[in-house]
């Protein structure tokens, strides 16, 4: 997928030129949008509390700011819908797009030398927000300041979804709100229901229930899903492997693959700190402990009967795979709809694939006597403003955050193919109601049941774990993770591994 | 003196061949004009070097003196650089991973070089004095230019189990299940070293021909007339001619796999389970990733004083046989 | 030199051994060329039909490698839609330019190191060298905090003095070597017809000049090849060809038509180049050890 920019500001500007200096000036044009490179302008009007709303919105008519992001499908669509926001506040804005580890990198960068090269910053809940809190302006500052303009329906926790305030906004404490909630990812199961009914039969015979999966499937019955699956396909039958875990080289979404079983079962946390916000100072980690052990063999035993590639396979290649139809089931976060519904790239397309919440934890699994849950986990960006810029910077930074965080934009956005609203209101209206079935418009409603109905509430949601070493912890996970699965070490030997190394991390 | 050549010449014409290899000696002795002496001679040339010296000093001392002063400190994101000595080098010495990185290093080294060696001198000896061989060696050049990053992500797409050809190949031959080869802790090493060796093998048939150019013919011919065949002339003539040569290559391409992740960034990210993980890639995850700059510059002063030794022995190899130039005449 | 008149007798052993040869050859050429073919064909197949592969083990269907509709949509869609001859563009000046800055920097220096004596010089010219074995994600950080305070990141000119710091002393290194084969009698013999020694060293360029037409192409194959400096420092405004390709790695989809299209137009202008200096070839990969 490009982004092929329909309206933004500057490729008007390049079309008219296109015309006059001919085709061959081709590279000279790109030269010229380009060179316009990471200088954030500001050009002020000043404004006062009793001003009209309209002359707050172009208070900084004539700037521009600069936006880092990841490469997410809501950033994508966003770079093409950025004239409505040069309309309403003559502010143009270059959106800087890439990879998340090179976008961490580079705000660390920026942000550790003390500049505002990015004024907006896409604060991704643990990987950025975690490490680098402390250099997100508090925005609670600009919310009450009357000279700026204000979201109508505000920004307390119930303008949006369950929990998405606490895992991208709050970090170690509830008094800084450190961004607004921008773009969400969470995990809902996919899985091909035209196979599950295929093979209803088969499976009742050998496993004495029927072959669906619903809210109450629990991680024991995918496992069967998954072995029966493999074992057709290693039968030489020609139907797909049952299943396959995040792993490949993004650590972190290794750590949320295997989080969700620890968690779906007695709603085991890394550390004992409040899971929503997170402690810069842990304590010591819970790994080590029965439950973890006793999941991360589960994970092993659910690892041997998936695809036998699974180790190569991280999130975005798991999604190709089961595009490609070589696969039953994925977990996988809920942006990946669109993809997995275009019929020109997927094979699961056109009604095949069914969304569901995470599974549940299985009760005879759980050793804390705690409570079976759908584990459900999530990566929910929010749009951070830099406090290294000026002040005035960060003014026209935050009309952009309350812009693209308002209920049209979001709503404007699901109309791509690029959505994932993190406000309430978006649900209400009445087109993505409509949209949650099919035939759909927007194939990303279709999980919204499972995600927002269900997925991100308590008890099922776990948020953490949030700490300034968070990319490290992943790699320890990952790591120790992954030699388990490959039969280098035992279950009990990795997670004493991962303890011994998580807490000498974490100075205990 | 210049004066009186020139006299001594319109005086006695029979003189001037006697005169004009006087005047040769005279001029390649170091007999310098007299405009300019020896302080003005080295200021000159000093002048000449500065410019880059500038430049080079700057890109590279500050950042040798940054490493040092980082390595003593604890910095990292959100820490205030604080002074701890030592400890970041202790550090390492406990550090599995960091000694995991070094050994992985070694043994990717050795495979590549041992396969690089061998495909490449055959195929150096066997094309060498072929009519072929200018061809071909222009054909097999052609992985060389190649951005080691495009090369990456191009076997990426060869390896991928769900679309590669070279997956499919490898699997209708049995040599690999459904499991990619860089899938599986045992052979991702092994996928690395196979785009090595696509990539870099022409270089040591490259340096291995340029090596047998120099094989002096006479001593190849007196072996041959004492009755020696291809094979042994091969092994007491041409190979203690070219094995300078080949240990600049063998050197070149270890201090090369300290310069170059992309490869490996884009194939394997230093995984499975840290099977590919090399030292420079962990310096890289380090740096970069979690941001503890401080350990990062431990660990890249380590490689930076191990490059420098090996520096040292290769510049040594260097005024060795490998840099005369050929005798004209052969 | 005597004629080789020693004669070879064909034994049935020799015969095998020629056509084990061969066929070695042989392999060894598609070994070579199958992968840039493949990027070559791929980067003209529509996304479906570059993934189809035949059944396994069944080596009769590789035809499905030829059975698709060429479609140039791939490079339509690279440099009208993503902005790649702007990264080409990219790529050329800061290959470019630090190659000429390199070689200008680098004969001045490459020639005094080779006409003059110091103490000192030998190891004047170890550092040199040494900054050009250094591994680049050692020194990465602390070059990025440089540049960061003179502005530079992100900008054609901080990538062309971050390529400098590879290909100057590598100028260094191997032009020390020409300046060294042209004997000093000439420039003497141009200086006592009274020209400065400024211009004594102009009089011998063009004796040196194949060589570092050479060693600018080597130069600019090093820079525009590079990925870590360009992903690093040139982030931004200065994207090259390396990284914008690498870019293509989306999360939806990984854009593998685009990306064997990009591959190509990185790789072709590469490959032309190799050709051409091809005799330099060996010197400038072996930081002139090894001669031809």
């Amino acid at each position: 997928m490009f982004s092929k920019p329909k309206n933004p500001l500057y490729t008007s500007v390049t079309r008219r030129k296109f015309l006059e200096l001919g085709g061959g000036a081709a590279t000279a044009l790109g030269v010229g949008s380009m060179a316009v490179g990471l200088n954030t302008v500001i050009m002020k009007s000043p404004v006062q509390a009793a001003s009209s709303d309209d002359a707050k919105w172009k208070q900084y008519a004539g700037s521009k700011l600069v936006f880092l992001s990841e490469n997410t499908p809501p950033t994508i669509a966003l770079k093409e819908k950025l004239k409505p926001f040069y309309d309403k506040t003559g502010i143009t804005v270059e959106i800087i797009t890439d990879d998340l580890p090179v976008v961490s990198q580079k705000m660390g960068i920026d942000l550790r030398a003390g500049k505002a090269d990015f004024i907006l910053e896409y604060v991704q809940d643990k990987p950025i927000g975690a490490p680098y809190a402390e250099y997100f302006l508090d925005l609670n500052k600009y919310i009450n300041d009357s000279s700026l303009p204000q979201d109508p329906e505000g920004y307390g926790k119930d303008a949006w979804f369950d929990n998405y305030l606490d895992i991208s906004c709050y970090y170690y404490d509830r008094d800084h709100l450190r961004a607004l909630p921008y773009d969400s990812a969470v995990a809902c199961m996919f899985y091909r229901q035209d196979l599950f009914e295929q093979y209803t039969k088969e499976f009742e015979k050998e496993f004495g229930y029927r072959m669906e999966y619903t809210k109450d499937s629990t991680w024991k019955n995918v496992h069967d899903f998954a072995s029966f699956f493999t074992k057709m396909r290693k039968g030489g039958k020609a139907v797909p492997y049952g299943y396959a875990q995040h792993q490949g080289n993004f650590a972190w979404t290794t750590q949320l693959d295997i989080q969700r079983h620890l968690f779906s079962h007695g709603r085991w946390t890394d550390f004992n700190v409040d899971d929503k916000i997170g402690s810069k100072t842990p304590g010591p980690t819970n790994w080590g402990d029965p439950t973890s052990v006793f999941q991360m063999q589960k994970f092993k035993e659910l690892a041997d009967v998936s695809h036998p590639d699974n180790l190569a396979n991280g999130t975005l290649e798991l999604n190709t795979v089961y595009q490609a139809g070589e696969i039953a089931m994925q977990v996988q976060y809920n942006e990946f709809a669109a993809s997995v519904e275009d019929p020109k790239t997927s094979k699961a397309a056109g009604g095949k694939t069914a969304y569901a919440p995470c599974p549940k934890g299985e009760a005879s699994w759980i050793k804390n006597g705690g409570q079976a849950v759908n584990g459900c986990n999530a990566g929910i960006a929010g749009i951070g403003i830099n406090a290294n810029g000026s002040e005035d910077m960060r003014r026209a930074g935050y009309l952009f955050s309350i812009w693209v965080t308002s209920t049209e934009t979001q709503f404007d956005q699901l109309k791509g193919t690029g959505g994932t609203p993190t406000r309430k209101a978006v649900l209400q209206k009445p087109e993505v109601k409509a949209a949650q079935q099919r035939p759909t418009s927007m194939p990303n409603a279709l999980t919204f049941d499972a995600v927002y109905n269900y997925g991100i509430k308590d008890p099922h949601f776990v948020l953490g774990p949030k700490l300034p070493e968070a990319n490290e912890y992943y790699n320890i996970i990952a790591a120790e993770t992954q030699k388990c699965l490959s039969n280098k070490q035992s279950a009990a030997e990795a997670c004493k591994a991962i303890k011994k190394r998580v807490d000498n991390l974490n100075g205990i | 003196m210049v004066t009186a050549v020139t006299e001594v010449k319109a005086k006695s014409p029979t003189l001037v061949s006697k005169l004009d290899d006087v005047d040769l000696k005279a001029r390649t002795l170091d007999f310098t004009p007299s405009v300019m002496n020896s302080v003005q001679k080295k200021y000159f040339y000093l002048w000449l070097i500065l410019p880059a010296v500038v430049v080079l000093a700057a890109i590279s001392l500050y950042p040798f003196f940054w490493l040092i002063w980082m390595s003593l400190n604890d910095v990292g994101i959100n820490t205030s650089s604080a002074f701890v000595g030592l400890k970041n080098f202790t550090r390492l010495l406990g550090d599995d991973k960091f000694w995991n990185g070094w050994q992985i290093l070694l043994t990717y080294s050795a495979l590549c070089l041992v396969f690089e060696i061998i495909i490449g001198v055959f195929i150096a000896v066997v094309i060498n004095g072929t009519r072929f061989e200018n061809i071909l060696v222009t054909i097999f050049l052609m992985p060389m230019m190649m951005a080691p990053a495009i090369a990456g992500l191009i076997w990426y797409f060869l390896f991928n189990s769900t679309f590669g050809w070279y997956h499919w190949f490898l699997h209708s031959i049995g040599i690999l299940g459904d499991t990619s080869i860089i899938g599986s802790t045992d052979t991702a090493l092994f996928g690395l070293v196979i785009v090595d060796i696509w990539q870099w093998t022409p270089l040591i048939t490259l340096i291995t021909l340029a090596g047998m150019k120099r094989v002096p013919r006479d001593q190849l011919e007196a072996n041959m007339v004492d009755g020696a065949n291809a094979f042994s002339n091969f092994i007491q003539i041409t190979l203690p001619n070219i094995y300078p040569f080949l240990l600049i290559g063998i050197m070149l391409r270890f201090m090369d796999n300290f310069r170059f992740i992309d490869v490996i960034l884009a194939l394997t990210g230093g995984g499975p389970a840290d099977s590919t993980n090399i030292l420079p890639v962990y310096l890289f995850e380090v740096s970069f990733r979690y941001f503890k700059l401080g350990r990062g510059a431990a660990i890249a002063l380590t490689l930076l004083v191990v490059t420098i030794i090996l520096g040292k022995i290769l510049v040594r190899v260097f005024e060795g046989p490998a840099s005369k130039r050929i005798d004209v005449g052969n | 030199m005597a004629s080789l008149d020693v004669v070879t007798y064909r034994t049935p052993l020799s015969r095998i051994w020629d056509a084990f040869v061969v066929i070695f050859l042989a392999l060894y050429l598609i070994w070579t060329l199958l992968p840039i073919f493949i990027m070559f064909m791929s980067s003209f197949k529509d996304l479906l039909a570059a993934f189809q592969l035949p059944p396994v083990g069944d080596f009769t269907k590789i035809g499905i490698f030829f059975d698709f509709v060429p479609t140039t949509k791939h490079y339509y869609n690279l440099f009208f839609n993503i902005g790649f001859s702007t990264y080409f563009f990219n790529s050329v000046s800061a290959a470019l330019g630090s190659a000429l800055v390199s070689v200008v920097l680098g004969s001045m220096a490459a020639y005094a190191l080779s006409r003059v004596e110091f103490k000192g010089k030998a190891d004047l010219f170890f550092w040199i060298i040494s900054t050009r074995m250094a591994p680049v994600v050692a020194v990465l950080v602390p070059l990025y905090a440089i540049f960061r305070s003179f502005d530079l990141v992100g900008t054609r000119t901080g990538l062309i003095l971050a390529y400098t710091t590879f290909n100057l002393p590598f100028a260094i290194w191997i032009l020390k070597g020409f300046f060294d084969n042209v004997p000093y009698a000439i420039e003497e013999a141009s200086m006592v017809d009274g020209s400065t020694r400024f211009q004594a060293f102009r009089t011998i360029l063009p004796l040196v000049a194949p060589g570092i037409g050479a060693f600018l192409v080597l130069c600019v194959l090093f820079a525009w090849n590079d990925f870590l400096f360009a992903n690093i420092i040139g982030s931004g405004g200065a994207k090259t060809l390396p990284v914008a390709t690498r870019e293509l790695v989306q999360p939806q989809n990984i854009q593998w038509g685009s990306i064997m299209a990009a591959g190509v137009v990185t790789t072709l202008p590469m490959m032309f180049l190799g050709l051409l200096i091809r005799k330099y070839l060996v010197t400038g990969l072996t930081m002139g050890a090894v001669r031809e």
